[in-house]
């Protein structure tokens, strides 16, 4: 196992007066692809959600969230960012009034600590060549791949320690799949630790380190992605009894 | 000739309605909020440049600096207290404390400064300049040139800057510029205290044109609010050409018809103008 960069215990995630996730233990290594799979509503975007303490409605979330050994409970959303986590949530992931450039380079402002890789606005058009294309054109103007590309972008320009993505192949054509499912491999391969939010299962499998299962706001099965392939809940509901 | 002169008195007017609502374009574009206590700032920090240089004798330019201050100050004020019902987008709330805010300043500038209506003169006032039959004062020269280079620097700032980005990121989407690593509280605060600023350097500059009553106020606010509306919510060169316009306007219209049906009139072609076209001048063609 590697060595834990994100670790969160006893996260509590609230809406109103219910609990839509409990989590007792739950950890991401470095250089390490972690994919959190689950059926509609099993808290999978409540829990990258609630890492951050973000959320756009009322959801309260509790629980201690260690960066590198710092916990980072006590800190607003903003300050967890510039410690180094980063989320690209699932739905408006861009400043669509704002251009492909300015997006970008809003990222690669001052006053975020400089002891991480931050990649420069030219370095992340050399890794997404098709946004150095669109780099006038409005995040609105784009389409559902180059935002998720864009929202990649930006969040390699922030300096990420953990990369936290929700559900980045939501409407995407299976080639656009599996390509920005590779550039995420990559992007580990390089040293970036990522909780990949896929309902792609069997996308999802291809990249990733390990697998978490989700079900009704718990973890019920977190194991090598090996191990997890012949999971039988992962068979049953994900993949098919011919996987077998 | 009179009219030549009109269109002078209607470019100063337009140009100091200008200065006057931009504050608030920004205030409504970024944080979607409103400050009716907008005029009430306007009248105390009028009062600030006047005590400035009337009482303390301290230099014009000088005094402009301070009422500015005190403005962003005062605006930093109001938004610290509200933070709470402007992260909920409280409005109707907001609407009702910024009333009151306007009305503690006015008790309070009654007390500072007395209930007696004061002239501000300036260096600038004094100075007549006249072509032909055409006249204007130093005064109204330089809210014309200043409030040039403010619309001017504002825009290259929101548009080129990265502090623009950041307050443009704010305004489209307050979560997302949170994932983004932006304090969104520290910015509403900014914006307040710009929309102070920015009213004060307003009143400095505008006040010496009339008497400066503590009970002054609400037609600053109304003045701002046509500006605001039809520039386009959120649209700084929008509100420079509705400032313009309706300066030139309010001028012609007095001039021609009655000065006293001024903002009735304004009021009518503002209502007539949104029916047609929503969103104001900076609306795109079936846009909002």
């Amino acid at each position: 196992m590697t060595a834990p960069v994100l670790r969160v215990s006893g996260l509590q995630v609230n809406y109103g007066g219910n609990t839509a996730l409990s989590i007792e233990s739950f950890h991401v290594g470095k250089g390490e692809l972690v994919g959190v799979v689950g059926a509609n509503g099993a808290g999978k975007s409540t829990l990258v959600n609630g890492v951050l303490g973000w959320s756009r409605g009322p959801a309260q979330a509790r629980g201690d969230i260690f960066l590198d050994g710092e916990n980072l409970s006590k800190l607003p959303t903003h300050e967890r960012v510039r410690k180094g986590l980063l989320l690209i949530p699932e739905s408006k992931l861009v400043f669509g009034n704002l251009t492909v450039q300015d997006n970008l380079q809003a990222a690669s402002r001052g006053g975020v600590a400089t002891d991480r890789r931050r990649y420069s606005v030219e370095e992340v058009y050399g890794l997404f060549p098709s946004l150095d294309k669109r780099k006038n054109s409005l995040g609105a103007q784009l389409s559902g791949g180059e935002r998720q590309m864009l929202g990649i972008a930006r969040a390699l320009c922030l300096g990420p320690r953990v990369l936290l993505l929700d559900e980045p192949s939501i409407g995407l054509a299976p080639l656009l799949i599996s390509k920005m499912l590779h550039t995420i491999r990559s992007l580990v391969d390089e040293g970036l630790s990522v909780l990949l939010v896929e309902q792609n299962v069997r996308a999802a499998l291809q990249v990733v380190d390990r697998l978490v299962l989700l079900e009704r706001g718990s973890i019920v099965a977190d194991g090598p992605v090996d191990q997890m392939r012949g999971d039988p809940r992962i068979i049953d509901a994900y993949l098919g009894k011919q996987a077998k | 000739m009179n009219f030549l002169q009109q269109l002078i008195n209607g470019l100063v007017l337009g140009h100091a309605y200008a200065l006057l609502a931009v504050g608030w374009t920004v205030l409504l574009g970024v944080a979607r909020l409103v400050n009716f206590g907008h005029g009430q700032i306007y009248m105390l920090c009028a009062f600030t440049t006047w005590f400035i240089v009337s009482r303390l004798g301290i230099p014009y330019p000088l005094a402009i600096v301070a009422a500015v201050a005190v403005g962003a100050a005062v605006g930093a004020i109001m938004q610290k207290i509200m933070m709470g019902l402007t992260l909920k987008q409280d409005l109707v709330r907001i609407m009702i404390v910024t009333l009151g805010f306007g009305y503690v300043l006015e008790g309070a500038a009654a007390l500072f400064f007395g209930s007696s209506a004061q002239i501000l003169e300036t260096p600038l006032t004094a100075h007549d300049f006249y072509i032909k039959d055409l006249w204007f004062n130093g005064q109204d020269f330089a809210i014309i040139i200043m409030a040039m280079v403010f619309f001017v620097a504002l825009k290259l700032i929101v548009e080129n800057t990265q502090l623009g980005r950041l307050v443009r990121m704010v305004a489209e989407d307050p979560p997302l510029a949170q994932l983004a690593g932006i304090n969104v509280r520290r910015v509403y605060i900014g914006v307040f205290a710009f929309e102070g600023a920015a009213v004060a350097l307003a009143a400095a500059l505008v006040a010496p044109r009339t008497p400066i009553l503590t009970s002054m106020g609400f037609e600053e606010v109304i003045i701002t609010f046509v500006v605001v509306v039809l520039g386009g919510i959120g649209s700084i060169a929008g509100s420079y050409v509705a400032g313009l316009l309706l300066g030139l306007f309010s001028a012609m219209f007095g001039w021609l018809a009655d000065p006293s049906y001024t903002m009735t009139a304004a009021f009518c072609v503002l209502i007539a103008i949104l029916a047609i076209r929503p969103g104001g001048f900076a609306a795109k063609r079936g846009g909002n």
